[in-house]
């Protein structure tokens, strides 16, 4: 095997990802270049390639604090440093498992050119990736949690706290793929809004049959 | 070089270093309530910035004032609940004949609150994050609802684990016969991993009216502090209202946050 296939290899069997931190970069900007290019437009391609890495890092950066002090307060500050090798590998699992599926997605634009479908497609790609990240992230953590149980609960804090934030990060950042007729942007404009309001503003227009 | 001490004060006391029996030995948690006073002012300071935030991306104009006024409001907050709550606990303490000492009560709610003020702090961040990307008030105040209710509720646990050891420490030091045994268990202590701040330690109940007047208190600390909120407000700034430094008086806290609920779906 080549080095940096070897690298790679050794991050998804567990290895330390800090060391290989610009190749797992490299495959979250090549998810994003292909995420991007759905029009063809290599600026939205340039454009959502920085976005991917910036989505994750983002988050991570915003969680760590209040992931900290409940560690701390928990009484298992000894093991943070464990803790935040294991959520920097599962974040560069998922950026190698985006990369590995990045055909797929130049495959399914090859094939259908409709907006919607490939909006509900790069959904799936990244659900697929974040359970390959949840799976690293638990294995990372069974020895911690046979060490002490209450990680158990932190984990689920973990995700809970990253769940929230990366949603609205997503929302934030968009356009990721570029709806056709729309003007090449890093952000769009009036995107300045909440996800969380808009959904269950969707949700209650849906119920009130509206 | 004080504040490296204090900081180190409520490094202790988070990681509940300075709540394990050991420490409690003299009846208080030994901790400058001068110092964490000061850093739960600084912290409440930043948590205010990051609430405020909000009103610097309003649509007709930032608003720096109201920046600074939730700034100054938020460590108000805290101070003024807890000024109101604590000669009541104070004396149904002292009636129910607890052996806390004022000081040592005084100790024990500084502590409670760094915590609280602690956590709320690490999540200004994320609180700091949605309010510069958001537009729907509604949504900001039941996410700060959200966040001081987490916040307060691990505070409180602290308050009330650290009352049920404050309670388990003997009066008086064990007579010296019995040194080996405590020697012994001593031992078979270290084996277990170090308690943390919110962690159970042994199963004794404490004084029981004691811990019932904790109870009564938090739950008067938390309707007092809710309350307060709505007293003090703005905190976050109503879109399309002139800043001003306190509203008029009518409504309540939990009404205002069931009118957010609603608004949020409409």
């Amino acid at each position: 095997m080549t080095g940096p296939l070897r690298r790679i290899d050794d991050v998804l069997r567990g290895g330390p990802a800090s060391r290989s931190w610009w190749l797992v970069l490299l495959c979250g900007l090549l998810y994003g270049a292909v995420m991007g290019s759905f029009n063809g437009r290599p600026g939205q391609a340039a454009y959502s390639a920085s976005k991917v890495p910036m989505l994750l890092a983002a988050t991570t950066v915003l969680g760590l604090p209040s992931f900290f002090v409940l560690n701390t307060l928990l009484g298992v500050r000894a093991d943070f440093g464990a803790a935040v090798r294991a959520i920097v590998s599962s974040q560069a699992v998922l950026m190698i498992v985006l990369a590995s599926l990045a055909p797929l997605t130049v495959f399914w634009y090859a094939s259908s050119a409709d907006y919607r479908t490939a909006i509900l497609f790069n959904a799936a790609m990244f659900g697929v990736a974040s359970v390959g990240a949840q799976g690293m992230l638990r294995r990372a953590y069974r020895p911690l949690i046979a060490k002490d149980p209450k990680h158990r609960w932190l984990l689920g804090s973990w995700l809970i706290i990253y769940g929230f934030i990366g949603i609205q990060m997503g929302w934030l950042l968009r356009p990721f793929i570029g709806a056709p007729g729309e003007p090449v942007q890093f952000f769009r404009p009036g995107a300045w809004d909440n996800a969380y309001v808009f959904v269950a503003r969707l949700a209650w227009n849906v119920l009130i049959g509206q | 070089m004080f504040m490296l001490t204090w900081w180190n004060d409520l490094d202790r006391i988070l990681r509940g270093e300075a709540t394990r029996s050991g420490s409690l030995k003299r009846g208080s948690i030994d901790v400058r309530p001068g110092g964490l006073t000061i850093l739960l002012v600084l912290l409440a300071m930043v948590y205010g910035a990051c609430m405020g935030c909000f009103a610097i991306f309003k649509e007709e104009g930032p608003s720096f004032v109201q920046l600074l006024a939730s700034v100054v409001k938020l460590p108000a907050l805290f101070l003024l609940t807890l000024a109101v709550t604590f000669p009541s606990l104070y004396v149904f303490n002292a009636l129910v004949g607890s052996r806390l000492s004022i000081t040592s009560m005084l100790r024990l709610l500084v502590a409670a609150m760094a915590v609280m003020v602690a956590v709320l702090a690490s999540l200004g961040p994320i609180v700091a994050f949605f309010s510069v990307s958001t537009t729907s008030y509604p949504f900001m105040l039941l996410l700060n609802v959200l966040v001081f209710t987490a916040s307060g509720t691990l505070g409180m646990a602290f308050l009330l684990q650290t009352l049920h050891r404050l309670s388990l420490i003997p009066p008086e030091p064990p007579p010296t016969s019995a040194t080996e045994l405590v020697g012994d268990q001593k031992g078979g202590e270290v084996a277990e991993p170090p308690a943390g701040a919110l962690d159970h330690s042994g199963d004794q109940m404490p004084s029981r009216q004691v811990k019932l007047i904790f109870r009564c208190w938090i739950v008067l600390f938390a309707l007092v502090g809710s309350q307060m909120g709505w007293v003090l407000r703005p905190f976050i700034g109503t879109p399309h209202r002139p800043f001003s430094w306190f509203r008029e008086r009518d409504s309540n806290f939990f009404e205002a946050v069931w009118g957010a609920l609603v608004g949020l779906f409409s």
